[in-house]
């Protein structure tokens, strides 16, 4: 449809299309953040870079950037033994993040959907364990852990973890628990829904993307955690930070075979941290909303 | 104070299809008018409204504010305050800083910007406010909070985006006055954007009328009411909506049904039919002559009835009647036009106003 | 089951007598507490019961290298421990690190935080790219720097800024700092970008119309916005970087000497090296103590911006 209009006279002229390019900052910034994003994670870049080379290369004054690659200390990691390690790893994490998720949501739910008294002082009581420094709880764990025969074996490093992530993971899902709309459960009541289903059907959808946060949170601590792996186990439980620390205490350090090893160590974790980047921000993020 | 000119203003989003958001807007606010921008969803209103406000990009044509050209500049060197939908407050700010804060930026002395907003607090009603956080506001205070933090500016022109639609029905009503009210007392230029044209129609001094960012009509309410330039400005100003059907033409005129309407030969030009439109309120029962009508739906409303009803041929109608004895569903009832000049011809393609 | 989120009274018992009513109100209000108790009870049982240990051994003077004879000598312990200059020396290790580690990420933080607030081409590539340090293991990323960034003869450091500085031997400290710092930017990073992200268009849109300028917004309307996320950075971040390791443990063993000592390592050196499990065990309990005093400053600070109710749902 054509215009008409009735109380100013038309201009009968074609429109003057506009050059706006004024982009050139943004342009420059945008260069600027892939620099800084280079140089920050250079060390990592680095390390990716020597592990595919010979160790006479790995260690040169000037460093070298061009090289032949080879897969050479990959294979010595892995004669070295780090498939068993790794495969320790793999199920204390896993299984911390499950028992860590049956216990923190019902938990969770218990301190937000339906508060029971002294809600505070079980967040203040959760909180306050993260105050003792791991350190010093070394020496009675170590007894414990003789006395009932959980030296190097990875139920001692489950446990463990499984309380040391438990506060982050109630307070991170307690969070995402008040984020549910009230409505939605009322309505889910008023429809004829139980508990169980209300739970199953209704909230934990809902807050399924902070479940993969809380998750993504307590691989991340899982898997990298070290004083205690490298103190309670060793050949036969050991985790994968047991397994680096080998390298620095066998008769020198084999730099290119090291970088291969940290990165084999790292990859798993990074892969699902890249994966899952967003969910990784939205659940660092909800505690700061509530 | 100063006018308002959209020469030839586009605003084009790229990409493989481009949208034109704004197309070719060509309008002049004179200085100190109030000026409704309205439309449905989509109509690029709240978008030319912010093309002027400097929040989106001109991509053809320009914009003139006062004498100058303003298409380039930004938003704080245009001397326009905006009221947006949502309010926007700074929420860490109490009442008082919200409405300081552009004067504080623009280095006013203490003294100066203390009785400014005392000013602004007292017009709006807001005083006992001051010192409060937004949160701790109802929502027709924040709207207030938000109207005072633009008047506290004095600038030449107020733009005002959907301000009233996060308000319930009877405050709307209420603000909606006060803001009228406000802006004839201040004489600011001003450019409002909503969606509700029962709002336009008694708030504006004139009203643009927009769909797919085409201007279609840009007149004073009454204008627009009496003289819609096209179909949709007819469909879409006037509550209920104007009845609108095409029908058609014979030798004596239009005929609807049974009922033919005289219309000039010369005025309708060789077409073989042609949109016809009647506006409710121009519809009366009559005890014979008129069409057929067979009433499906009565809206009671206090002094006014709408009689919603089928034609003979299944088009639909609507008819107000007196409200203190309407029809009942299901009777049959006869509808003549009140005064056969109350009747609006378009074409049936271009959907023109046939003059 | 009582239902949790309707008001509680729906549920109420039908009979009248209010002894009953007070007892179905107390089974009620377990029931309630039930979905909390595994959490609560496991969480009690390992961590309380070691800490517990701790406080015993802590009165006791207990040394494995002289087995036999460990017996209890109550304070004694503590009164060592504060008349310990290695003990202050680590005790103000740890606060330097944690501060600047904290301070210091935090500001990288904001900064690449604010840098990819913006559209720009590949903008999740470089955000993948910037969260990876925080993913590796701190294991990995403390031997990566010692190797590649600090080594005297061929680390990275030197060959850019010339000279063969030992980093690590001349300035153990900083160069903790500098890794720390690397391997938490990400997270402070994160935290902030969430921030940033969830500010409302249109409140900026109206600073831009009130004529603020890129710096004032930044200044009177997104940093006040921020802080909520800087306060929660900060306490998590704190929490993990006092109890720092790792770092330590593999690039300078605390030295040289105790420079870079601090007092995770400095327990570590008494009870694995020295085999003195009462002193150990006391400093552990000092240090709980100081962290709790700490914390309840820090979260009542923190806590008079937001308010943490009991859940209100």
């Amino acid at each position: 449809m054509t215009t008409v209009d009735t109380a100013t006279p038309r201009h009968a002229a074609a429109p003057v299309p506009r050059k706006r390019k004024r982009r050139i900052g943004p342009i420059s910034l945008s260069a600027l953040t892939w620099v800084i994003a280079i140089l920050f994670v250079f060390p990592l870049i680095w390390m990716v870079l020597t592990s595919f080379k010979q160790e006479a290369d790995a260690y040169t004054d000037p460093p070298k950037l061009v090289f032949g690659p080879t897969l050479d200390q990959f294979a010595g990691v892995i004669d070295r033994g780090f498939l068993p390690y790794l495969a320790n790893s793999a199920f204390v994490t896993v299984l911390v993040v499950l028992i860590v998720l049956i216990f923190a949501i019902p938990a969770a739910y218990a301190l937000s959907i339906a508060p029971v008294k002294g809600t505070t002082n079980a967040l203040g009581f959760f909180l306050s364990t993260k105050m003792l420094p791991i350190v010093a709880a070394i020496i009675p764990l170590y007894v414990i852990s003789q006395n009932l025969k959980l030296l190097d074996n990875v139920w001692a490093l489950v446990i463990l973890y499984t309380s040391m992530n438990l506060p982050l993971a109630i307070w991170m899902m307690r969070s995402f628990f008040l984020e549910v709309p009230t409505e939605m459960m009322e309505a889910a009541r008023v429809d004829g829904a139980n508990l169980p289903t209300l739970l199953y059907k209704i909230i934990l959808p809902v807050v399924a993307p902070g479940i993969a946060a809380t998750a993504l949170i307590c691989v991340i601590f899982s898997w990298t955690e070290f004083f205690y792996a490298v103190n309670l186990t060793a050949a036969r439980a050991g985790t994968v930070p047991v397994f680096l620390v080998g390298f620095i205490t066998s008769e020198g350090l084999y730099w290119a075979q090291l970088a291969a090893a940290a990165l084999l160590a790292s990859l798993p974790v990074m892969i699902v941290g890249w994966i899952a980047q967003n969910h990784l921000v939205r659940g660092l993020s909800m505690g700061a909303v509530k | 104070m100063a006018e308002v000119v959209y020469a030839d203003a586009s605003r084009v989003y790229p990409g493989a299809h481009q949208v034109r958001a704004v197309d070719r807007l060509d309008l002049t606010v004179p200085d100190g008018e109030f000026l409704v921008l309205v439309g449905p969803s989509g109509s690029g209103k709240s978008t030319a409204l912010r093309m002027c406000a400097g929040l989106e990009d001109v991509d053809e044509g320009a914009i003139r504010i006062g004498e100058r050209e303003v298409t380039d500049l930004p938003p704080k060197d245009r001397d326009i305050a905006m009221v947006f939908q949502s309010y926007a407050l700074y929420p860490h700010m109490t009442v008082a800083d919200n409405m300081a804060f552009a004067l504080r930026l623009r280095k006013m002395g203490k003294e100066e910007i203390s009785t400014k907003v005392k000013e602004a607090a007292a017009m709006l009603d807001l005083t006992k406010y001051l010192d409060r956080k937004p949160k701790a506001l109802s929502g027709g205070q924040r709207q207030r909070v938000a109207m005072g933090r633009a008047i506290v500016r004095e600038p030449s022109v107020f733009l005002m985006d959907e301000p009233l639609s996060n308000l319930d029905a009877k405050l709307r009503v209420e603000t909606r006055a006060n803001i009228a009210q406000l802006q004839q007392r201040l004489g600011t230029t001003t450019i409002y954007v909503t969606h509700d044209q029962v709002e336009a129609m008694t708030m504006g001094d004139r009203v643009a009328v927009l769909k797919d960012g085409v201007l279609q009509q840009c007149a004073s309410p009454r204008e627009l009411y009496d003289r819609p330039a096209n179909v949709f400005v007819a469909g879409f100003i006037g509550s209920p909506a104007m009845n609108l059907g095409t029908h058609p033409v014979t030798e004596a005129g239009v005929t609807l049904s049974g009922l033919t309407v005289p219309v000039p030969r010369g005025r309708l030009g060789g077409l073989s039919e042609v949109t016809f439109g009647v506006r409710p309120e121009a519809l009366d029962l009559v005890s014979d002559g008129g069409f057929e009508l067979s009433v499906k739906l009565v809206e009671e409303l206090g002094a006014d009835a709408y009689v919603h009803g089928e034609l003979a041929d299944g088009e639909k109608m609507v008819v107000r009647v007196d409200g203190r004895n309407p029809p009942r569903l299901g009777d049959q009832v006869r509808v003549g036009l009140r005064d056969t000049e109350e009747v609006h011809l378009f074409h049936p393609e271009t959907g023109l106003r046939i003059p | 089951m009582t239902s949790s989120v309707l008001p509680s009274n729906v549920a109420a018992p039908a009979t009248a007598t209010p002894a009953n009513k007070q007892a179905s109100a107390k089974s009620a209000a377990w029931r309630r507490r039930l979905p909390l108790l595994p959490a609560l009870i496991f969480t009690i049982v390992v961590t309380q019961i070691p800490f517990v240990l701790t406080v015993v051994y802590s009165f006791q003077s207990w040394n494995l290298v002289r087995p036999g004879s460990r017996h209890f000598v109550w304070l004694q312990n503590y009164v060592d421990v504060f008349v310990d200059s290695q003990f202050r020396t680590a005790l103000l290790n740890t606060v330097l690190l944690t501060v600047f580690s904290v301070l210091v990420s935090m500001l990288l933080g904001l900064g690449l935080a604010l840098l990819l607030d913006r559209k720009m081409i590949g903008r999740g590539v470089v955000r993948t790219l910037l969260i990876t340090p925080f993913l590796i293991l701190p294991a990995a990323g403390a031997l990566l720097w010692k190797t590649t960034m600090f080594d005297p003869t061929y680390g990275l450091l030197n060959f850019v800024f010339g000279g063969n500085t030992d980093w690590l031997a001349e300035w153990p400290l900083t160069s903790v700092i500098a890794q720390i710092v690397w391997q938490w930017t990400p997270f402070m990073m994160l935290l902030i970008l969430a921030g940033l992200q969830s500010q409302s268009k249109e409140v900026l849109e109206a600073a831009q119309v009130d004529g603020a300028n890129r710096w004032r917004t930044f200044a009177s309307i997104t940093l006040p916005q921020l802080s909520r996320y800087l306060q929660l950075a900060t306490l998590l971040g704190a929490i993990y970087i006092v109890n720092s390791f790792d770092a330590i443990f593999l690039m300078t063993q605390g030295g040289p000497g105790t420079a870079s000592t601090n007092l995770p390592f400095y327990i570590y050196q008494r009870a694995f090296q020295g085999f003195d499990i009462g002193q150990s065990s006391a400093m552990g309990v000092v240090v709980v103590i100081l962290t709790m005093i700490v914390a309840t400053f820090a979260l009542r600070l923190m806590f008079r911006t937001f308010s943490v109710t009991g859940g209100v749902k």
